[in-house]
């Protein structure tokens, strides 16, 4: 009886060995200690997908971040179904939902069996009020991240528009 | 045409489901009342826990500090507040003396009869009426409030339950999410947030609302001189969970008893504009404060909540239907709401 009620609610060391090891590479967790990471692990949701299963459809309300554990996550642009990148275990997609509700940008679908842990937008804020010292870190490291992601983005358009500029004074 | 149907037939199930499961409730109707009280509490509580986690404490020790706060206060209530108490609902319950009612209400059926016999008033019969209707409310109170197995039970299974649902409650609610379905994750999850976030700026300002009134309800009752003013005015603060219904019905008993007590009008007159001035400063001052406006519900829908909430439950039922209610309202109006959003079919 007791290895069933175990069975049931308490999850599997090696799962949970993985989560730390994954969860260290989030830059989103970056230089929290093991009991604070612990305190973040408690409130993730993990969810296991079939391949070809979506995760969230493009338009959607943004409800929160993911991070890979195991499997490979597509990240598609509709209409045409144009594919944006494949991620892999590790690394994480949708950390704009973390501060807004706006529409999802694109779709995820599974590529492969994957296991994912979800951190929701409210439970966040929930964590925040209750240790705000945490919070503060984690929405400083949320920030950078986006930061940096902004900042890749407009090299991006400055060398778009640079070749751009090339091409047109090439005739 | 097959997408119709099958719709149809979705929509037919789930509306046989609801109807099963209200069924079943009403039979289980103590425990249920037990788990709606206790869920209440807990989720009433929770900003406290949330307040002493957020001071460096655990989920546990935060729990058992409120548990203890919360104990201390009761019994510190109990003990200044019970003598009076159980002498009023004893008093109540064998009734005013019974020669001195029989005179003041005599008197007061006269003097109606006198001013209002152009209108053919002539056998009000009052002394009757108002038996019976004191009679249906003592034994209630007493009933509810003096049965020791009933109070015991209650006394031990609800601070158990509060005290794991709040301890707890954040593991129970991630361990249900698991069971929910890939497809309805994010749904569910939007779901329940906003639910949460509207239900618990409800909840907590009517509990608040309802304490305020209650305590001021004692005090105006103490200071008219209104006999049993503890026990109504705890009725009044209750009766008050109940949205355009319940000033009304808190405002009876005083009423009613003022009339028997006294004979005249006089007093009665005094409660009638002590309840319209309390209910005045409730309406502009209280409730604008402590009371969230996201969960507004036609009266129409409340009295027949509390219709049906008191045919199933009794008495508790009424004063639970309202927040049950409001719960039902929420969950469709933001399920539909989110069911657009996900554009799930």
């Amino acid at each position: 009886m007791t290895s069933l009620w175990a069975n049931i609610f308490q999850p599997r060391q090696d799962s949970q060995d993985t989560i730390s090891m994954v969860l260290k590479r989030i830059p989103v967790f970056d230089g929290l200690d093991a009991r604070e990471l612990l305190q973040i692990e408690k409130i993730l949701h993990e969810r296991e997908y079939r391949p070809e299963e979506r995760i969230f459809l493009q338009g959607d309300p943004g409800l929160g971040m993911y991070i890979i554990i195991e499997g490979n996550i597509e990240i598609v642009s509709e209409p045409g179904h144009h594919i944006l990148t494949v991620l892999h275990e590790g690394e994480f997609f949708g950390e704009l939902a973390l501060l807004d509700e706006s529409p999802r940008t694109a779709t995820a679908i599974a590529q492969s069996p994957c296991r994912l842990l979800c951190l929701v937008q409210s439970d966040l804020y929930d964590l925040i009020d209750r240790n705000p010292k945490l919070g503060v870190k984690i929405l400083v490291q949320l920030a950078r991240t986006i930061g940096e992601r902004l900042k890749k983005t407009n090299e991006y358009v400055h060398e778009l528009k640079k070749g751009q500029e090339e091409a047109a004074a090439h005739g | 045409m097959d997408d119709t149907l099958t719709r149809w037939l979705r929509v037919l199930f789930a509306l046989v489901v609801l109807v099963a499961l209200f069924f079943l409730m009403s039979a289980i109707a103590d425990l249920v009342k037990i788990v709606i009280i206790s869920a209440l509490i807990a989720y009433i509580m929770d900003p406290l826990a949330v307040k002493l986690e957020s001071r460096g404490m655990g989920r546990g020790v935060a729990t058992l500090i409120i548990f203890l706060f919360v104990s201390a206060v009761l019994t510190v209530m109990l003990i200044l507040l019970l003598p009076v108490l159980t002498d009023q609902i004893e008093a109540l319950h064998t009734g005013l003396t019974p020669d001195q009612v029989a005179v003041n209400i005599t008197r007061l059926d006269h003097l109606i009869s006198r001013k209002l016999s152009f209108l053919g008033i002539d056998n009000l019969d009052l002394a009757g009426k108002l038996e019976r209707m004191l009679a249906g409310f003592s034994d209630w109170a007493v009933s509810h409030l003096l049965d020791v197995v009933s109070l015991f039970t209650h006394l031990v299974l609800i601070p158990f339950m509060v005290f794991f649902l709040l301890k707890d409650g954040r593991e129970m609610k991630k361990q249900m999410v698991q069971l929910i379905p890939n497809r309805y994750f994010e749904f569910s999850m939007n779901l329940i947030s906003k639910m949460d976030w509207q239900l618990g700026r409800y909840l907590r300002g009517q509990f608040l609302d309802a304490l305020i009134f209650g305590i001021l309800s004692i005090c105006t009752l103490w200071f008219l001189g209104v006999k049993y003013f503890l026990l109504i005015g705890i009725f009044a603060g209750l009766a008050n969970l109940i949205p355009f219904l319940g000033p009304i019905a808190g405002a009876t008993p005083a009423i009613v008893v003022s009339i028997i007590d006294t004979g005249g009008l006089a007093l009665a007159g005094s409660v009638i504009l002590a309840f319209a001035v309390m209910k005045l400063i409730d309406d502009s001052i209280i409730q604008p404060v402590v009371v969230a406006r996201s969960v507004n519900m036609h009266p129409l829908l409340v009295l027949l909540a509390v219709i049906v909430g008191g045919k199933f439950f009794g008495i508790l039922g009424m004063l639970l239907s309202v927040p049950v209610t409001g719960f039902a309202k929420v969950a469709i109006h933001e399920g539909i709401e989110n069911f657009r959003r996900y554009r799930l079919t």
